[in-house]
């Protein structure tokens, strides 16, 4: 595998390499640009120039040219080349080289080196080269100024690589110190949560209800799920605990039943025993079933969810109770109030759910004279609501009877596992709604809604 | 001759509690220890019903009972699995499977299944569609939905007379409270209390009072059985 660098030094290489990118390209564009500027200046200069003084030949032939080419030249100015060369291409006026090195041939405008001796060789000329008669006339301007111009900008273009460079990796370091600084904030959290601190969350950079950065937005996240797995596995815990706890004392009394049973004699009291100890079993074995639903449910799918009417199922539901109230002494009643269309649910764990909010109303509601099934539609969604007339449970005592195994009175002895209320509730959080007690005064209003 | 049944289950002391109470009922058993005995075995068609596990090595069961519904045999096949949630049931019965029951089971819960199974397929190919059902002297009429006893008519409503209906087409077997759970209210789950007891206490009631002889008997620890005599 090859060495990989490191995010910051990723980062820094990157910014370097932005920064040296755009300054070349704006140097050299300048480069070019002004270059291309001179040259042309120099034409258009050298051309009018040329245009004059072969107008100044036609009135005044020679001898005025040739005052005119020593008027025009400023004394000591050798950056203006004009001069009047003879057929064999000699100089017999002005300033140029002594023998002219380029063709004698009319000539717009050429750049070129003008003569072999002396300076002149080393030195390139932009020139036109028009005949006079049997002369010529040739005026021109060395690109030393402009050769100079371009160094100076070469020398900036050196100077902004230069530039670059150490802009780029400062604001690199910089970056790269930024961006590793909120990783490793993210990354300490994770590590902790990965060695069992669930605890901890990424602080977050922005202010108020601001939307934050790429950052906060993933701290957020990650915040949140771990806020989820924190509250998973303090669930796992409870049942855990309960599981050991709920499960120790059924099996207790089975222990006990049986060898209390092998220990009579009567045959008729032994079978009664034995049955004692079938129904204690079916008891555990529904609380174990009841702890994998509950725990199931909280990771089911929705492509489990079948269209169904919550008419129907509430009146499936409650047909199936009525006669199991009546025996009771209750009375039962399904209060249809609303018709909402179907819609996608978990009919088997619904069900379970209203049948657990109904068993319960009978047995705890025994008290009063009704139980009602009732649904409607609420601003919130729809809404299956179970009332009684029973004791009910007070404010203080509902979210303890929310609990998994959370039951009301601390010793459990009442039979029940007290699974019931949790199981509704994890029904609801799978149906994204969510599941109430309330007060029906007397008794409990408990209620399933469900968006 | 006896029925055969072929149990596929790698659990050696579940096999072997199922074989032993199976083989006391007067079926001929057959064992194999993983899916892929399962479906070379069951390939043959010899067998009346198959019982098998999910979890098996080599071959899971439900691709194993898929395979064999691909086959093109119709074996009823009984799957008793520990995956006990209402979604594992259904996973299960898609696959193709009959009947589903979850570990740990009473035998008398998985005997009266196979009960009901096995003679399902009896059924279906002796008597094609019956109009009517008569056990002893109760008779039940499929078409006009009315019950008679003894010439009587017995007024019953929708949801009893489906109940009646299928304790009458399993009329001499043991119906136990979860199969009618699942056949006539399709809820798979324990509802907990004694609720299809109560059901089957109204029927009862409407079934027999005025009448001389019990017809719907209660068989204990393990549900109902709708016969002449106990």
């Amino acid at each position: 595998m090859k060495p990989r660098l490191t995010i910051s030094a990723r980062i820094a290489l990157l910014s370097i390499i932005l920064a040296l990118v755009s300054n070349l390209a704006l140097v050299g564009f300048i480069w070019k640009q002004t270059s291309a500027d001179a040259v042309a200046a120099l034409h258009r200069e050298i051309v009018e120039q040329a245009d004059a003084l072969r107008a100044v030949w036609r009135t005044g032939a020679l001898p005025a040219l040739a005052d005119a080419i020593t008027q025009a030249r400023e004394p000591g100015d050798v950056s203006l080349v004009l001069a009047i060369f003879d057929s064999r291409g000699h100089r017999i006026a002005g300033y140029a080289p002594e023998h002219l090195a380029v063709p004698l041939a009319d000539t717009p405008f050429r750049i070129a080196v003008l003569g072999r001796d002396g300076v002149w060789n080393v030195r390139e000329a932009g020139y036109t080269l028009h005949p006079i008669g049997t002369d010529w006339l040739l005026v021109g301007r060395p690109l030393d100024l402009i050769e100079a111009q371009q160094v100076a900008i070469e020398r900036a273009l050196a100077l902004a690589v230069f530039l670059s460079l150490m802009l780029g990796a400062g604001t690199g370091l910089v970056l790269a110190r930024y961006v590793a600084g909120r990783l490793n904030s993210i990354v300490a959290v994770i590590d902790a949560a990965g060695e069992g601190d669930l605890s901890r969350r990424v602080s977050l950079v922005r202010a108020g209800d601001d939307e934050g950065d790429a950052f906060d937005r993933l701290a957020e996240r990650l915040n949140a799920m771990l806020g989820k797995i924190e509250q998973l596995m303090a669930e796992l815990r409870v049942v855990t605990d309960s599981l050991a706890h709920d499960l120790r004392s059924p099996l207790a009394r089975l222990r006990t039943k049986t060898e209390q049973a092998v220990l009579i004699a009567d045959p008729a009291q032994r079978e009664a025993a034995l049955g004692g100890l079938l129904v204690e079993t079916d008891l555990i074995m529904r609380m174990l079933t009841m702890v994998i639903e509950i725990s199931r449910s909280e990771s089911v799918t929705r492509d489990r969810f079948t269209l169904a009417s919550p008419v129907e199922l509430a009146e499936e539901i409650g047909e199936l109770y009525a006669p199991v109230a009546e025996e009771a002494g209750l009375r039962f009643l399904i209060e249809v109030e609303a018709r909402p269309a179907p819609l996608p649910l978990h009919r088997e764990l619904m069900s379970q759910a209203l049948s657990n909010l109904i068993d319960n109303a009978l047995k705890h509601g025994a008290s009063g004279e009704q139980v009602t099934l009732r649904l409607r539609e609420g601003t919130e969604g729809i809404v299956f609501q179970v009332e009684d007339h029973g004791p009910g449970i007070a404010e203080a005592d509902r979210a303890q009877a929310l609990k998994r195994f959370g039951r009301l009175d601390t010793a459990r002895t009442t039979p029940g596992a007290g699974l019931g209320m949790a199981l509704i509730e994890a029904v609801a959080r799978l149906h994204g709604g969510r599941f109430e007690l309330g007060d029906n005064a007397p008794g409990l209003v408990a209620r399933l809604v469900i968006p | 001759m006896s029925r055969k049944i072929l149990i596929v289950e790698d659990d050696a002391s579940t096999a072997a509690y199922v074989a032993k109470g199976l083989a006391e009922a007067g079926y001929a058993v057959e064992q194999c220890g993983d899916g892929r005995d399962g479906l070379f075995l069951a390939s043959e068609g010899i067998f009346d019903l198959i019982i098998a596990d999910r979890m098996l090595p080599r071959l899971d069961g439900l691709a194993m009972v898929s395979a064999i519904r691909a086959a093109g045999i119709s074996t009823p096949v009984l799957i008793l699995s520990a995956l006990a949630t209402v979604d594992d049931r259904v996973d299960g019965l898609k696959a193709g499977a009959d009947d589903y029951l979850c570990k740990p089971f009473s035998f008398a819960e998985l005997s009266a299944r196979i009960e009901a199974l096995v003679r399902r397929s009896d059924r279906a190919a002796s008597e094609p569609t019956r109009t009517k059902l008569s056990v002893g002297d109760l008779e039940i009429d499929l078409l006009a939905r009315t019950v008679t006893r003894a010439g009587k008519i017995i007024p019953v409503g929708a949801r009893e007379f489906n109940l009646l209906e299928f304790l009458a087409r399993h009329a001499g077997q043991v119906v136990t409270r979860t199969m009618m759970l699942e056949k006539i209210w399709n809820y798979h789950f324990d509802p907990g209390s004694n609720v299809v007891d109560v059901h089957i206490g109204r029927l009862r009631r409407k079934l027999e009072e005025g009448f001389g002889t019990p017809i719907l008997h209660t068989v204990r620890g393990a549900g109902y059985r709708l016969a002449v005599e106990g």
